[in-house]
């Protein structure tokens, strides 16, 4: 207002405003000096809020009213919201990004981005300098950095760093673009008018359209929101369609990963035999499951044949069930079960073993009997399941194993039977001892995996001299001690014999007929025996 | 989504130069006090020896601390205000406006930037120490009670919330049962406006009893008990008409 003049310094001051009921607020638009931007060449701008964070910020919201909303929804699920501490962010209209457009559709585009903190400890003020000379001091409301956007095509950034390798080898750059173009165009995507203008460009970092795998991209839907962007329909229906085969191409992708690896672990076979403990009697390495699968019934008669032999003073009801519940039962609980009774039983037996004189041999055998026998019950525990294969590679084995255990310890415990009991002895011996003898030339034959009847297939003639059905058989077990019929059913197994369950049962009971041995009731079961 | 608003390119045509100036919180905090008029202070701009001197001088009134009109002699906020100048090298700068009307207005273009520094001395350290003490002070602040505080958790016979909610009870009585129609038509009406209730919900809006109401529900509408709409029950499609966002008509069969 006042200008004093002066010799050498001259100061003129004026009066600063600052004026308290403004309708505006003021801010900063801040462009960077490389982008070259001159306002003064602006003939037509519009400005608008950026609210694509809109939909990522606020919740769903379902159809407020009528149909699809629920009756006091919002409230269950602020309530729910505030039970698990759930915080959100509140979309705040004043902090979202600002979208310039100067020159309307062939223009720049800019978008300015709220810089934070600029309020906090300083106040910028606004001097301008109103006509009657004092200066005008407006509060700076919010700072805006804006950045003008790419219009023309960019890579994306797996394009780019695909591209920066290349960087030596590449001469012609307007192809790059060019390529990218008509890979696009096999994609299905429709064709962008800029790319012919823009192909030779250099790329920017910042559009990101496009690209196999698209990341969400702000831009995009606001491409859509707005009615006068030229280029953003086709875009967006590039984008779209390429997301969507690319989603589609990933999950192929997946897909197939996920097919492979399940045929992988279904396949494979190969390593499942390395952890496998090799047994001493057996040469066998592998063999297939099927063969075990037929096992079955004839596997389990063996550690029946334990129980038989070691157990003769157990009873149980079954009569001529004796095959079906062994089928029935668990193969596992069997073979788990029969181990740890059997080793009971050997351990008594062997007890009064040690006490009687016995074969070295049957001594011998006996206890790699029961090694055997322990290392079995495991691998044929998990032969139930079906990816195990450790016990389903060899199943023959096991069986086997416990076959010829069965064999040694049934022949250990008729053995120790004939040493407890003074009975004849030379006519069971012979069959023991060939019986034993049996045994190493039995295995030999057997381990070539057939598992089918073993004794018809690998030893036809030693069955008939084992144990036959006949009467002296039944009598001189009779004479021995009281059996039921069970116990009688037992020692004459099918395996032993040849003859078929029924065979077996019928010709028993002519046996019996015949012998017509006298009854007694032992623990409510009937019992028979003979005194000669 | 909004509209675009057409910015107002006035201020750039004319090629209006403005200034901008950072100015410390608590000068900014003095020109608040200013009054009606606005006037906080000059600008003396002087040339001494080739160069310019800008200085900002604070108004008499607005030196205090306290409140405007007290002269408070402790403690008076520093008047003088060199200011330092910048050019605007790196960055253009301009300025728009938005009305409260949501009308952006370009103002200006930023020609120079300022800083104003007060003057150091004594007045303004101790100003500076007051500052620093009032910023170091914790927000929260422990304190320790003399005796435990009993007013809580003593046992009550009942508690208030439970009286009163009996005493309502009481009040309002057993709900009975309206008519058959009546309680139809306050069904309609409620599921004009949402699709799906709760029981307890519709329970409260119609006052009836809960079998009765039960009862009325099987016949017009279904229970949801799976899916996007849990335990809720929704109108049998052929008593809905709903059209998305607008008006319905509930027909009655």
């Amino acid at each position: 207002m006042t200008s004093l003049g002066g010799s050498s310094s001259s100061t003129t001051e004026y009066t600063v405003r600052v004026p308290k009921n403004t309708s505006k607020k003021y801010n900063i638009m801040a462009f960077n000096s490389g982008d070259r931007v001159n306002c003064s060449t602006w003939t037509q701008a519009r400005m608008e809020r950026d609210m694509s964070a809109r939909r990522i910020y606020g919740e769903e919201e379902s159809a407020e009213g009528a149909a699809g909303s629920e009756f006091g929804k919002k409230q269950r699920e602020e309530a729910r919201r505030k039970k698990y501490g759930i915080v959100t962010r509140e979309f705040k209209v004043e902090d979202q990004p600002w979208i310039l457009k100067v020159n309307g559709k062939a223009g720049k585009r800019f978008k300015g981005l709220k810089k934070g903190g600029v309020t906090e400890n300083a106040s910028y003020y606004i001097f301008t300098q109103c006509p009657d000379g004092a200066f005008e001091a407006f509060p700076v409301h919010g700072w805006y950095n804006f950045t003008p956007q790419a219009k023309h095509r960019t890579l994306t950034a797996e394009e780019a760093e695909e591209e920066w390798g290349r960087r030596n080898k590449v001469v012609n750059h307007f192809s790059i673009m060019l390529q990218r173009r008509f890979r696009e165009q096999e994609r299905g995507g429709d064709d962008d008018d800029d790319e012919n203008e823009k192909s030779g460009k250099k790329k920017k970092k910042g559009g990101g359209r496009g690209g196999d795998l698209r990341i969400h991209d702000l831009e995009e839907d606001l491409e859509m929101s707005s009615d006068d962007s030229d280029s953003s329909m086709g875009d967006d229906g590039e984008g779209k369609t390429k997301a969507k085969k690319a989603t589609g191409k990933g999950k192929a992708k997946k897909k197939k990963r996920k097919s492979s690896d399940k045929e992988a672990l279904e396949d494979s076979d190969d390593g499942d035999y390395e952890g496998l403990e090799v047994d001493y009697m057996s040469d066998e390495s592998s063999s297939d499951e099927e063969l075990e699968k037929g096992k079955p019934g004839k596997a389990e008669h063996h550690p029946k044949g334990i129980d038989e032999a070691s157990e003769s003073e157990e009873e149980s009801e079954e009569e001529k069930q004796n095959e079906e519940e062994a089928k029935e039962e668990e193969e596992e609980e069997e073979g788990k079960k029969t181990p740890v009774q059997t080793e009971k039983k050997k351990k008594k037996d062997s007890s009064g073993e040690s006490e009687s004189s016995d074969d070295s041999d049957i001594e011998g055998e006996t206890a790699s009997a029961l090694f055997m026998k322990k290392r079995t019950p495991p691998k044929r525990g998990g032969r139930g399941s079906a990816g195990s294969s450790r016990t389903g590679s060899r199943p023959g084995t096991p069986s086997i194993d416990s076959a010829s255990t069965s064999n040694t310890l049934r022949a250990a415990a008729s053995k120790l039977e004939q040493g407890k009991r003074p009975t004849p002895g030379p006519s069971t011996d012979s069959p023991a001892a060939k019986r034993l003898k049996m045994e190493p030339s039995s295995q030999s034959p057997v381990p070539s995996g057939k598992s089918t009847p073993q004794p018809p297939s690998g030893k036809s003639t030693p069955s008939s001299s084992d144990v036959q059905l006949t009467e002296e058989a039944v009598r001189r077990y009779l004479i021995r001690k009281p059996m039921t019929t069970k116990d009688l059913l037992k020692k004459f197994q099918t395996k032993r014999t040849g003859l078929s369950s029924e065979q077996t049962v019928n010709v028993l009971a002519q046996i019996l007929k015949r012998l017509n041995p006298e009854r007694k009731n032992v623990n409510d079961k009937m019992h028979f025996y003979l005194t000669e | 989504m909004s509209d675009k608003t057409e910015v107002n390119l006035t201020g750039v045509k004319q090629s209006k130069g403005v200034w901008l100036v950072k100015v410390p919180k608590y000068l900014s905090l003095q020109w608040d006090k200013a009054t009606e008029k606005g006037e906080v202070g000059k600008i003396i701009i002087g040339k001494k020896q080739g160069k310019t001197e800008v200085r900002f001088s604070l108004n008499e009134e607005l030196t205090a601390l306290g409140a405007v009109g007290e002269q408070d002699a402790s403690l008076q906020v520093p008047r003088d205000h060199p200011f330092t100048m910048h050019t605007v090298g790196g960055q253009t700068m301009a300025v728009f406006s938005q009305s409260n009307a949501d009308e952006i207005s370009l103002e200006g273009m930023v020609v120079h930037r300022a800083e104003c520094r007060p003057v150091v001395n004594d007045n303004y350290m101790k100003l500076k120490k007051l500052q620093i003490k009032a910023s170091t002070k914790p927000q929260r602040l422990s304190q320790q009670l003399e005796r435990a505080v009993t007013t809580v958790f003593k046992p009550v016979a009942n508690h208030d919330f439970n009286v009163e909610h009996e005493k309502k009870k009481k009040s309002e009585g057993k709900m009975v049962r309206a008519e058959w129609q009546v309680v139809l038509d306050m069904l309609f009406s409620a599921f004009e406006k949402h699709q799906y209730y709760n029981i307890k919900d519709l329970v409260d809006i119609t006052k009836q009893p809960v079998t009765y109401l039960k009862e009325i529900m099987r016949e017009i509408g279904t229970y949801n008990s799976k899916g996007a709409h849990k335990s809720t029950w929704e109108l049998k499609p052929e008593y809905r008409h709903y059209q998305s966002a607008e008006e319905e008509e509930m027909q009655t069969a």
